[in-house]
């Protein structure tokens, strides 16, 4: 496929100093323009009201600030190692024509093991969330009248 | 206001629609409903925390000027407290209303405003209301007098206790209250009370509800265990607990059953007169207890003296008389030795004075005004004051969930202390809703006060105003003819309905089912027509009367009626199609927030909430009243005590409400509406005009109002939360001497805590939609 002729000094396709300068440019140049109006259009009614947060018009209590509950971090955690299996694995596939039987094998390989380590995740009840022992629905207690009643 | 943005008034179509859980993307405030002083420092808050531009729209007579409620609780005015563009009048405005003021908005902005002008650094222009807020004194009165006409009284005082004078209802003669003939259940107790407690219990020679005793002070504590753990049949429930300050009554003459009653020394300041035969109390506290096998009610009442009395807390046999001590205790100082919280429970945690006390100003125009800095400066408790903030090494996130959130149904606040998401420990913020409602009922006429009692469970309508005429009723011996009770019961009924529809759509979306809401609504408005039609108002028809109903039913009811039944019918079945079996919402309701049919029945849970623990329990069956023994229908029950099972549990009633209307719609008595004992009701006009007798009785009791005989009657009633009951106290006036309200969400909301704890934040709205109650209710 041949490359749209061009001006060369502004060309896409040829790297040069004048093009990376006017784009800079232009971009400094939008920024303050947007800067500008925000602060001009905007209205400027400060009050330290509006700095609380807003806990449904109570004056917060404590500090949001402090350490959190584990679980959180956990979630966090596998969010990010499955997150990191979707960009190899795409960056795999739209050159899977490419990378043969090889490629499909190491990816194969690297998928395998991020199932296991989900199923062990799994299985050690990392992906448990809030209160593990929910009362049943009907115990023998609440399903009879107790006996105090008669 | 929730109807405006359904399908019929459609708010969309005037350009708001979208509410915002937060004030920073609001520019648009809505203050519906009673501004209460416990809950304006959060208005206020909310107010200075919306960015620019912002507008206010303040909406119904009671944010506007305090409406019919002068009393100490309520703020005589949104504009006393921040800025007002628009007013919407009526109690409550109609949905149009709402419409209405949201279009002068608009065309105020446009014609008046422009808003862009200062934001484009034009000059002109203006953004929200440049009024100020009014000062008392200078820009706005509160006399109830009127300008120039300070030499008078204030009307009503002149014959409110305790400054009254002569009242002329002594001139008035009244047959004495109504007496029953106590069952042998009754009397079998009294007798196994006198032989085991002798002296300290002393029955009193005639009733008018329920076999009543007068204990003594020193023993009241071991009485209510007895009462409690081993009479028969045990009293299980504490129904409720208030006080009656005795300094107002005419006739203080002591009372032989506390002879040798020994004063409460710890209050100091004895102003009780010993006497030969006995002491004349200053408080008096009264338990009405209930026995569920065989249904039984029984009232105990102790006598107390001092200035500020000390009394035992039963705190360790009730659990559930927590709230009940705390609300005593503030509401007239009596306090409870013992109490593991004994703080204020309704009123401001500031709050200065005990209002149900005689000597306590009634009416908010009688106390300083409420003002902007006051807002500044009486800010809610803190949270930590609530809550636990750490175990062991474990910090927690504390939480305020409300007043002003979308998921409380109302302004209410739930702490809650959170590990994770799992609620490590809640409390509860009662009283952003307290009315004041039982001081009113001491200085409004027996009839003036029924607009109040519709105002109370505000779903509610008229089957509070039967709530409240059934005690006043049955203290004085009144007969209502058959077909005013049918109406009455048919009315209820649609209010329990219309409760239920509402519920319906709320409960769903609080589990995050939109769609439901649209469908109720749509079968609420046309329930909404045929309480038109009948009525002439929609939530608060304030339509029963002493004796009756306001007037026959109109043309055309029959078939309103009978096409409703028949649509909501098959609409029901849409709406289970929708839910019941919906997936989504058994996984939220499903073993989430149980409660145990025995901490029900203890705590005084009442109404759809006991009935789903199993229990069939219903005040229409075990006491009926107003001729409900006549209809047939089924109590619906569930097992489980959980979210689902309260969800069954009012689906099913929607269905048995629409047989009773059907059987009272088909089998209507013909005959009166009113009854003709003219002592007590307004008698018809036609009478009226034809002879003295009932003129006169119309002109006193339209003024004046009539005079109910002196005595005392607890009546409760199956309103659509549960049990609704008033417990009248009469001097022989032309109003109560104590109103006292017992009402089922007080009770319901209580055990909350029990349920949520240890389970999911997420499941506290799943508990809160589930458990249906409304604000006015609590707090009253």
């Amino acid at each position: 496929m041949e490359s749209t002729p061009s001006l060369h000094s502004l060309s896409p396709w040829e790297p040069g100093i004048l093009a990376l300068g006017v784009f800079a440019l232009m971009s400094l140049v939008l920024i303050i323009a947007f800067l500008f109006l925000a602060s001009w259009l905007g209205e400027k009614k400060p009050n330290p009201e509006k700095l609380r947060p807003y806990e449904c018009g109570i004056i917060p209590t404590g500090t949001a600030r402090f350490p959190y509950p584990v679980a959180f971090y956990l979630i966090a955690v596998f969010f990010l190692i499955f997150d990191v299996e979707a960009a190899y694995i795409f960056s795999w596939a739209i050159a899977f024509d490419r990378l043969g039987w090889s490629g499909w094998l190491q990816i194969s390989f690297f998928i395998v093991i991020l199932l296991v380590s989900l199923f062990y995740i799994w299985k050690k009840g990392g992906l448990e969330w809030g209160p593990t022992a929910r009362k049943s629905p009907v115990s023998p207690e609440t399903s009879s009248l107790p006996s105090s009643m008669n | 206001m929730a109807a405006v943005f359904t399908p019929r008034y459609d708010l969309a179509r005037f350009g708001a629609e979208v509410l915002r859980g937060s004030p920073r993307q609001a520019d648009l405030l809505i203050v519906a409903g009673t501004v209460f002083k416990k809950i304006a420092p959060v208005i206020l808050r909310l107010y200075e925390q919306m960015a620019e531009p912002k507008w206010v729209i303040s909406m119904g007579s009671c944010c506007n000027s305090g409406g019919m409620y002068d009393v100490y609780s309520v703020v005589q005015g949104l504009n006393q407290i921040i800025p007002v563009d628009v007013h919407v009048t009526g109690c409550p405005p109609r949905p149009e209303a709402l419409e209405h003021a949201l279009t002068i908005l608009q065309k105020k902005i446009i014609s008046e405003e422009k808003p862009a002008r200062p934001v484009l650094h034009l000059r002109g222009g203006t953004q929200g209301t440049t009024h100020p807020i009014l000062v008392d004194g200078e820009t706005k009165s509160r006399d109830t007098r009127g300008p120039g006409m300070e030499g008078i009284p204030i009307r009503g005082t002149s014959v409110t206790p305790p400054l009254f004078w002569d009242s002329r209802s002594d001139l008035m003669w009244t047959p004495p209250p109504h007496r029953i003939e106590l069952k042998e259940q009754d009397k079998s107790l009294s007798q196994c009370l006198k032989e085991r407690f002798g002296d300290a219990i002393r029955q009193t020679p005639q009733t008018s509800d329920m076999l009543t005793f007068h204990m003594d002070e020193n023993r009241s504590k071991e009485i209510l265990r007895f009462l409690k753990t081993e009479a028969t049949p045990k009293f299980l429930r504490l129904d409720d607990l208030t006080a009656i300050d005795e300094s107002a009554r005419r006739d203080q003459r002591p009372l032989p059953c506390y002879d040798g009653t020994v004063a409460n020394e710890i209050g100091g300041n004895r102003r009780s007169i010993r006497h030969d035969k006995g002491i004349y109390p200053d408080y008096t506290l009264v338990y009405h207890l209930l026995s569920f096998d065989p249904p039984g009610r029984l009232r105990l009442k102790v006598g107390l003296t001092g200035k500020d009395p000390v009394t035992q807390t039963i705190t360790d046999i009730w659990p559930s008389v927590s709230w009940y001590e705390r609300e005593t205790y503030e509401m007239f100082g009596i306090r409870f030795e013992g109490h593991p919280d004994l703080r204020r429970l309704i009123l401001p945690h500031d709050w200065e004075g005990y209002p149900l006390r005689k000597s306590y100003p009634g009416r908010a125009t009688e106390m300083a005004p409420y003002t902007h800095a006051s807002a500044i400066k009486h800010q809610p408790l803190d949270a930590g004051a609530f809550v636990k903030q750490r175990e062991g090494d474990r910090e927690f996130l504390v939480l305020n969930m409300g007043p002003q959130h979308v998921g409380t149904h109302g302004v209410m606040r739930f702490v809650v202390a959170l590990d994770g998401e799992r609620i490590a420990d809640i409390n509860l913020d009662i009283g952003y809703h307290h009315r004041g409602v039982e001081k009113i009922g001491e200085r409004q006429s027996w009839h003036q006060f029924i607009p109040y009692t519709d105002r109370v469970d505000y779903m509610g309508g008229v089957a509070n105003n039967l709530s409240y005429l059934n005690s006043v009723e049955t203290l004085a011996g009144i007969k209502v003819p058959e077909r005013a009770q049918s109406i009455r019961v048919m009315l209820s009924e649609f209010f329990r309905i219309n409760n239920h529809l509402v519920w319906f759509g709320t409960c769903c979306h609080d589990v995050g089912a939109m769609t439901p809401t649209f469908y109720t609504f749509r079968e609420r408005e046309r329930l909404m027509d045929i309480v038109e039609l009948i009525t002439g108002g929609r939530l608060h028809p304030s339509w029963f009367r002493i004796g009756g109903v306001a007037m026959d039913l109109p043309e055309g009811w029959k078939e309103a009626v009978d096409a409703f039944v028949k649509v909501l019918r098959e609409r029901i079945r849409d709406y289970e199609a929708l839910i019941t079996k919906n997936p989504i919402f058994k996984a939220r309701t499903r073993g989430v927030g149980i409660l145990s049919l025995k901490d029900a029945m203890e705590w005084g849970v009442t109404g759809p909430n006991l009935r789903a623990c199993g229990l069939e329990w219903d005040v229409r069956k075990k006491f009926p009243y107003s001729g409900y023994e006549n209809f047939k229908f089924d109590v619906p029950t569930a097992t489980g005590g959980d979210c689902y099972a309260r969800y069954l549990v009012r689906v099913e009633e929607i269905r048995q409400s629409l047989r009773i209307i059907e059987q009272a719609a088909n089998q209507m008595p013909a005959g009166r509406v009113v009854t003709d004992d003219y002592r007590y009701a307004v008698p018809d006009k036609k009478d009226t005009l034809k002879d003295i007798e009932s003129l006169i009785h119309h002109f006193i009791n339209v003024t004046r109002g009539p005079k109910i005989p002196k005595g005392e009657a607890y009546a409760a009633t199956e309103i659509s939360r549960g049990e609704q009951g008033y417990y009248v106290v009469s001097d022989g006036l032309n109003m109560a001497y104590r109103m006292r309200i017992r009402a089922p969400g007080f009770a319901n909301v209580q055990v909350m805590p029990l349920m949520a704890k240890d389970g999911l934040l997420s499941d506290l709205l799943a508990i809160i939609g589930s458990i249906d109650y409304i604000l006015p209710d609590i707090d009253r």
